[in-house]
């Protein structure tokens, strides 16, 4: 799952930092790709015995990667992953806890909600998409679907929206007109899971 | 245009960096592990552990205050990002090995302080003596809300000095707040830094134009006007700062200057001239000054201009010896 979307995250690397360039520093793109490079080697949901101790060890990993503010949250939300209880064979409705319980690890870490223009835009409706799918029994490659379309459009809605968190904030008004990186980013991530799941 | 700097893998950046930094000043510091800058010489057993955080591409900050009389680590991130919270707790448990205590300062950005909270609450699952203080001094953001800026030298300056001095963590933090509490600073800048990972500019601004209230990385400010004169700049951040701070006749102050870059010393004593004669004509003491390159942003042009409010116990503090690589006081 983590190797399809770190790929989709090298290949729109440059983009992601020319999104973060109008209300950062323009970065993005080579910390997501850091960060994601961490998760494909060091989570193999498939080759691992105790999978929660694997996504909190994962997590911090990412926070080390030292990449501001996205690799603390990116970090806080993997690890928080791991909180759920997840038993050795990764169905869709753990899947769902499992991002559920990465939800509720970032909320109580960032105070950014959906319609703040940060990644929270595309994270809450993707794992809402994949709760709603995996509570009606749905298989876990058309929850993934689900998810990387509702993060793809969710993404899509901060175009419209004035940001207000991080440095973003500082710029106001003028960053209507572009999607948030961090939120683009999500997508691109959600959309890598889709992808993979596809493929096998 | 490409990017005309000196580097080798961009991806490599702040270890090389780190390794001639720590090679340039053998005597008054070290690397510990990849990314943490330790004094040579420990602090003597019982005196509180100063800390700070924040990214690379700053130089000489933050690093290059480690020393006699004010830090004793600073964690270095990636250029422009802070360090991750696994360095962090690292170095907070290195500084306090042997029972010792420290205090955390933190720059106000959104990185440091994620990175912060989550040392700080895995520093007291482990029983860590911590106290942690963030420096919010630019007031072109929201009371609340500020950014830390250059001001954060002033703050390691005296409650490094108190740490000398013996003080407690409590001490030291009361310190660390008064100066943080009675410090403003704005910034303005008139040219870009080129990011030295992604080769691109950082922010744009027109050939004729300069932007005041700008953010340490170049985050937008709120005050994009035309190119002004040194007196101009001076007298327009003087007054912002001035009546932010409530100054009033009989105050003594501390002004500093800090360079973004590749703003000349030259214009930094033509910009404190103009200050020092405002302060003059308003009876306002400038009773102490630091003029230089503190806290970068590559080759950035523009300064951050900062005033404090010194009460007596704040100046000798100020006073106190200081022995770091870039700033030594006897």
């Amino acid at each position: 799952m983590f190797a399809e979307a770190a790929k989709l995250i090298r290949e729109h690397c440059e983009e992601l930092s020319e999104l973060d360039s109008i209300g950062g520093d323009g970065d993005h793109g080579i910390t997501m790709v850091r960060a994601m490079e961490i998760l494909r080697c060091g989570v193999n949901p498939a080759g691992s015995a105790d999978l929660c101790e694997t996504l909190k060890q994962a997590g911090w990993a990412v926070m080390g990667a030292d990449g501001g503010a996205s690799s603390a949250l990116l970090g806080t939300f993997i690890a928080g992953m791991g909180d759920a209880e997840l038993g050795s064979e990764l169905d869709c409705q753990s899947l769902a806890a499992s991002f559920q319980a990465g939800l509720r690890a970032l909320s109580n870490r960032s105070r950014a909600r959906p319609g703040d223009k940060t990644m929270m835009d595309a994270l809450v409706p993707a794992i809402e998409a994949l709760g709603a799918a995996a509570s009606s029994g749905k298989p876990v490659e058309f929850a993934l679907r689900e998810a990387a379309a509702a993060a793809a459009a969710g993404a899509e809605s901060t175009r419209t929206l004035v940001a207000r968190h991080g440095r973003a904030k500082y710029l106001g008004e003028k960053t209507i007109g572009h999607p948030d990186a961090g939120a683009a980013s999500m997508a691109l991530v959600f959309r890598g899971f889709a992808a993979a799941l596809d493929q096998d | 245009m490409p990017m005309k700097k000196f580097i080798n893998d961009p991806q490599h950046l702040v270890p090389e960096l780190l390794e001639g930094f720590a090679l340039a000043f053998p005597g008054k510091i070290r690397l510990l592990g990849t990314s943490t800058i330790v004094r040579a010489t420990p602090k003597p057993a019982g005196k509180v552990r100063l800390v700070t955080l924040g990214g690379s591409g700053h130089e000489p900050g933050l690093s290059g205050f480690v020393g006699l009389g004010m830090l004793d680590s600073s964690i270095a991130g990636e250029i422009f990002a802070a360090p991750g919270a696994p360095k962090c707790i690292d170095a907070l448990r290195h500084a306090c090995r042997g029972g010792e205590s420290a205090l955390l300062i933190v720059l106000n950005h959104a990185g440091d302080v994620l990175a912060a909270n989550i040392t700080m609450e895995a520093a007291a699952r482990e029983l860590l003596n911590v106290k942690m203080v963030l420096t919010e001094e630019d007031i072109s953001g929201p009371v609340g809300d500020r950014r830390g800026l250059v001001g954060c030298v002033a703050v390691y300056k005296v409650a490094g000095a108190a740490a000398e001095q013996g003080a407690s963590l409590e001490g030291c933090f009361e310190v660390a707040q008064r100066m943080n509490r009675n410090m403003r600073t704005l910034a303005v800048a008139v040219r870009t830094a080129t990011h030295p990972a992604t080769g691109h500019p950082i922010f744009n601004l027109g050939e004729d134009e300069m932007e005041i209230g700008m953010g340490q990385h170049g985050e937008a400010g709120t005050g994009r006007m035309l190119l002004k004169t040194a007196d101009q700049t001076a007298e327009i951040m003087l007054e912002k700062l001035l009546s932010d701070l409530g100054a009033v006749p009989g105050d003594e102050l501390l002004v500093m200057l800090n360079g973004a870059g590749a703003t000349t010393l030259m214009e930094l004593y033509i910009v404190f001239r103009k200050v020092a004669q405002v302060l003059q004509a308003r009876n306002i003491r400038l009773v102490r000054s630091a003029i230089g390159e503190f806290i970068t942003t590559q080759e950035q042009a523009g300064f951050q201009m900062t005033i404090a409010r010194l009460d007596a116990e704040l100046i000798r503090l100020w006073d106190a010896p200081a022995d770091t690589p870039f700033f030594t006081q006897l």
